[in-house]
């Protein structure tokens, strides 16, 4: 258990200095994909690892490093977690031979791991996450094995640090950007962590608060060192984006695991290589994860499900990624902050639904989702990011309002949570944000605002079920309001009238609509016709929202 | 000496913030001194050069906002010689100091008068011309100099006014947002009502719908003037036609004794700094 431990450890001080760093990754990420998840997916990636072990009882070096190897692979997110998964693998297969770790073993197994991630990708290209391990590993094997271990983390470390700012020059699509490599610097942060609870665990300290330190301090040597990466007051760096991305040429980022026995990795990598980019297919016999960016995620799916049970899929839209980092870095007026007053962090899912918290002067938004709730150390990250003490917090989803007020208790500043359930009560809320009060009295003025509002949707049965005393048959549109199923239809524009027909028997006054019509088969005309005929004493608002699951979510006053 | 001011011996002079309905003051002993209006290298006259209607129209189409200007001293001393020619006494009330120095340049041009007594009114809009209106009522049945100015006086500081602007696009552009910065407008179909407070425009709501405006608007009344009250009022829109009759109906409604005394329409200087798609109205009780 002692080596198990101590591996938790060293891989939660990688894990909190990623953490710590994440979205600061996230917006260096322009290169393959200016997709803007590089520090998520590494990050998740690392957590894999840590549950992995806490999930187990091993006790021996062979067995831990086993398992280090698996949660990496298993839980690989995205081209660098994929990528990230095969370095670790090389560097427990050398780790996992050892009895311990010192200085020799440690260049053996920097060594392998470079060599690991070189054979997973196909088309090697210079200035990423690949130049910086190989760099390091040509960093360890100049420092003589007498030297004790933390001579080699100092080189290795050095030797990263150079690499990552090299990347700059090394890649067209990073020197247009003006940013460092996202995979590499995501690297060296890992590595950093890493080396900060390696030495902790030598010198029998605790690893947790040394990992923060040095993930900070890695940040402000190479960010500051840079052109392009703004040092803004506060020592806060800023990447920024001043004209639309370019989209890919493949458009879904596609990644799953295939469990099943003698598996032919080769030959599923033959397959898929010719499909897309960014093709990496790794693993073993048992276990193999796949990663490609195609047009045609089923293509790929399909040809696998040949090979194994296929799990863990993942489908990113790469185009809607990319202009969400556009949106997200480009060029906005940022609210102020009134003195003592408030800020607004808010979940929200959806492009327009976003830009209209915005508007209404919101400081911070998390995305968030039916699917992709944030947890509530995301929630304080961005909470603790704007670096103000009052704080008022949006969930705008039933299922976040309890993980907001998590959030809260884990933090000293002064964080208030207005507990909305829905994005359009969230907007109703924002509308009645005064910036120069506290959390507190803003908390007030926002619950007022929103205890008469009620709130609805309309999204697509999953199964045949019967609730509220309405059957619903799969496939078939809801129109659900303040979470009672008011109607079931075949198309959403007769769910809506049901909506409108409830909204009207409470006398709304005001009807907002956040709409996210793409493929629905009806369109905004259609459903402001409905409303002028079903709702005909109401004024009622249209928006394009953009959320995903509902094509349909309103609000009445 | 209880020499009584009435129509034949007093004049009042105002400014085109006042925004007063057409033909207001071609009555004998009112004066109007215009404020400009400036589109690029062209200069209106507020209220004199172009119709509202036209101003609007213009003020859509532009690219670049127009800007504004007071009236010179020397403008004022030419109104007041000839208004003082034909009366006694000129009453001059203004625009809020706190927003234009129109009032600065009047009581430049005072200095060298006797009996022309300049009035920063601390508000802006269809109030001074119902100030305006008001005083010559005073008139009308003759008052002494002491219960006018007493008038002016109260007016300056229990008048209300309420704006339900658009957007704070015009009011942001132009750099008059004074307190009003909080209010968020034109984003999300939200207008904000805008009031008065210590001479500049603040904030008063952020409402969404004709319907939360009303309710807002009513809120208002309530909170500035008691249910008994002699409610003197009038009403303003700039390209808006359902809110004034609205808001007439609704001040009736809630104040028995009130009086509606007008309905102005929004000019070029008030509305470069608000913008079209606004309804106002002031109120005093007396």
């Amino acid at each position: 258990m002692i080596v198990r431990n101590a591996a938790i450890g060293v891989i939660q001080s990688a894990l909190a200095a990623v953490e710590d760093e994440r979205q600061y990754i996230n917006d260096l990420n322009v290169y393959p994909v200016p997709d803007g998840d590089t520090g998520t997916n590494l990050a998740l990636t690392v957590r894999a690892v840590v549950e992995e072990l806490e999930q187990s009882e091993l006790t021996n070096i062979p067995s831990v490093a086993a398992a280090v190897t698996k949660g990496s692979l298993m839980g690989a997110r995205g081209n660098s977690g994929v990528i990230l998964s095969q370095i670790v693998r090389g560097i427990c297969e050398v780790w996992g031979q050892a009895d311990s770790l010192d200085t020799a073993v440690f260049k053996r197994a920097v060594t392998e791991g470079q060599a690991a991630a070189y054979r997973a990708v196909k088309e090697p290209v210079e200035g990423t996450m690949l130049t910086v391990i190989r760099e390091m590993a040509t960093a360890a094997q100049g420092v003589p094995d007498s030297l004790g271990l933390e001579h080699l983390l100092a080189a290795v470390e050095e030797a990263g640090r150079v690499a990552v700012e090299n990347t700059t020059a090394q890649l067209p699509a990073l020197q247009k950007a003006g940013v460092v490599d996202a995979g590499g610097y995501g690297l060296l942060v890992l590595f950093r962590g890493l080396a900060a609870g390696i030495e902790d665990l030598m010198r029998g300290g605790r690893v947790a608060v040394g990992a923060r330190l040095a993930g900070r301090a890695v940040g402000e040597m190479v960010g500051g060192a840079l052109s392009g990466v703004r040092t803004a007051a506060g020592g806060s760096r800023r990447v920024t984006v001043d004209e639309l991305s370019e989209l890919s040429a493949f458009r879904y980022c596609t990644s799953f695991l295939i469990t099943g026995q003698a598996i032919d990795r080769e030959a599923l990598e033959a397959f898929v290589l010719p499909l897309g980019d960014s093709a990496l297919v790794v693993g073993d016999e048992g276990t193999v994860k796949v990663h490609v960016h195609v047009n045609d995620p089923g293509a790929v799916l399909s040809e696998a499900l040949k090979y194994g049970a296929i799990s863990d899929v993942e489908i990113n839209d790469m185009h809607a990624q990319t202009r969400q980092r556009d949106e997200r870095l480009g060029p906005t007026s940022a609210p102020e902050i009134g003195e003592g007053g408030a800020v607004v962090v808010a979940v929200v899912a959806g492009e327009g639904n976003r830009q209209l918290f915005r508007d209404l002067g919101c400081h911070a938004i998390v995305d968030g989702g039916q699917s992709m709730n944030p947890s509530a150390a995301q929630l304080l990250a961005a909470v603790e990011e704007l670096g103000v003490q009052e704080v008022v917090v949006l969930p705008n989803n039933g299922n976040v309002i309890l993980t907001a007020e998590q959030a809260a208790g884990m933090s000293s500043l002064n964080i208030a949570v207005v507990p909305s359930r829905s994005i359009p009560s969230g907007l109703a809320a924002m509308i009645a944000f005064d910036p120069a009060e506290d959390a507190v009295g803003n908390a007030r003025l926002m619950q007022d605002a929103i205890v008469d509002v009620r709130y609805a949707e309309v999204t697509h049965a999953v199964r045949d079920s019967e609730l509220d005393g309405v059957e619903v048959r799969q496939g078939q549109a809801m129109g659900i309001v303040d979470g009672r199923l008011v109607a079931a239809a075949d198309d959403i524009g007769t769910a809506f009238s049901g909506v409108l027909e409830e909204f009207a028997r409470g006398d709304a006054e005001y009807i907002t609509v956040l709409t996210a019509l793409n493929g629905s088969g009806t369109t905004r005309e259609t459903l402001e016709e409905l409303a002028a005929r079903v709702a005909p004493d109401a004024e009622v608002s249209f928006h394009e929202g953009g959320q995903p699951l509902y094509p349909i979510l309103a609000s009445a006053e | 000496m209880t020499d009584l001011l009435t129509l034949e011996n007093t004049a009042i002079v105002c400014d085109s913030t006042s925004d007063a309905p057409g033909g207001f003051f071609d009555r004998d002993g009112l004066y109007m001194v215009p404020l400009k209006v400036h589109f690029g290298d062209e200069t209106f006259r507020d209220g004199v050069d172009m119709t509202y209607q036209e101003f609007f129209a213009r003020l859509e189409a532009s690219e670049v906002l127009p800007t504004t200007s007071q009236p010179t001293a020397g403008e004022f001393t030419t109104v007041y010689k000839e208004a003082r020619a034909r009366y006694e006494h000129v009453f001059s009330l203004h625009i809020s100091g706190e927003m234009s120095g129109t009032v600065r340049s009047a009581e430049q041009a005072a200095e060298q008068f006797d009996n022309v007594h300049v009035y920063d009114l601390r508000t802006v809009t269809t109030a001074l011309s119902l100030a305006t209106e008001r005083l010559r009522a005073r008139l009308e049945v003759g008052c002494t100099l002491d219960e006018a100015q007493a008038y002016l006086r109260h007016f300056a500081d229990h008048s209300s006014l309420l704006i339900h602007a658009a957007t704070l696009e015009y009011l942001r552009r132009g750099g008059r947002i004074g307190r009003a910065a909080s209010l968020v407008g034109g984003v999300f179909d939200i207008k904000p009502l805008i009031t008065k407070q210590d001479g500049t425009l603040v904030g008063y709501a952020k409402v969404r719908g004709l319907k939360k405006a009303m309710a807002a608007m009513e809120r208002f009344v309530e909170e500035n003037s008691k249910p008994d009250d002699e409610l003197y009022f009038c009403i303003i829109d700039a390209v808006n036609d359902v809110e004034p009759s609205l808001i007439r109906e609704m001040i009736e409604r809630h104040r028995p004794n009130s009086h509606f005394a007008f309905q102005g329409h929004v000019g070029a200087v008030v509305g470069t700094h608000i913008g079209p798609g606004t309804a106002a109205f002031a109120m005093i009780a007396e």
